[in-house]
């Protein structure tokens, strides 16, 4: 069987309006409402350079390590649970001051993936194209 | 091997995305499946054999043939899990936006 090491990358982008360090800080607290930790029925959050972060949804437990905390930039960190395969993927966050705004990127990369990682766009299409009705109705925004 | 996994790997090589396409179209026998790659019949067996324990495809006999059919099933799951991240970080960060949306309209107010 042939092993491969293509990834997923997804890119999301919100203009939040509020300062880029209200944004960090709201991200990082479990009682503000979008973070993952926000809908945890538990979790355990220890937001610094290698502290860990657990939770769980649905009986679906998620894991991760803090690689970087830079208020009120940027925040990196691990993210691994069953729909990772057991591998580590990367959540990257930065936060741009936009006027009196803050540009809110998140990037999941590293999501473990076969040949559909550098084909994704290419893959799906084609599958969507000549499967039309095998698929449900989410809509994908690669960038 | 869980199945999607499996069918991960059915769909990761082009020749089998190739057969996948054919067989879109309708059920074939195997000498019409194998016709249009330029590659040994064993090699055909070893896809069909991959896309078969992935569920993609299934044959039956019909009479003395035996007939491929291709199986959409599968690929709802695969369809399923790439989307879920899509989903999660959406519904997520729309929250999150909207919390601050909510929170400047009642600061407006006040």
């Amino acid at each position: 069987m042939r092993t491969n090491t293509g990834t997923i990358e997804f890119k999301f982008e919100r203009t939040i309006p509020a300062s880029p360090g209200e944004v960090f800080d709201a991200w990082l607290n479990p009682k503000i409402p979008g973070n993952p930790w926000n809908a945890a029925e538990k979790f355990i959050l220890d937001p610094k350079v290698d502290g860990l972060f657990y939770w769980t949804l649905n009986g679906v437990s998620h894991y991760g390590r803090f690689t970087e905390i830079g208020r009120p930039v940027q925040i990196q960190h691990t993210w691994m649970s069953p729909r990772t395969l057991g591998q580590e993927s990367i959540v990257t966050l930065t936060f741009k001051k936009q006027r009196e705004d803050t540009l809110m990127t998140l990037v999941h990369s590293g999501l473990p993936d076969h040949e559909l990682a550098r084909g994704h766009e290419k893959g799906w299409n084609y599958f969507l194209d000549i499967f039309p009705g095998q698929f449900g109705n989410g809509s994908r925004k690669e960038q | 091997m869980d199945q999607l996994t499996d069918v991960l790997t059915a769909i990761s090589h082009p020749t089998r995305r190739a057969i996948i396409g054919q067989l879109a179209n309708g059920p074939a026998r195997f000498s019409e499946v194998a016709k249009p790659f330029d590659t040994a019949l064993n090699a055909v067996t070893k896809h069909l054999k991959l896309l078969e324990r992935a569920g993609l495809i299934e044959r039956r006999k019909q009479g003395r043939e035996v007939f491929i059919s291709f199986r959409g099933e599968p690929l709802r799951e695969v369809a399923g899990w790439v989307h879920e991240y899509e989903r999660f970080w959406n519904r997520r960060l729309d929250q999150f936006e909207q919390y601050f949306k909510d929170k400047k309209k009642k600061e407006k107010k006040k």
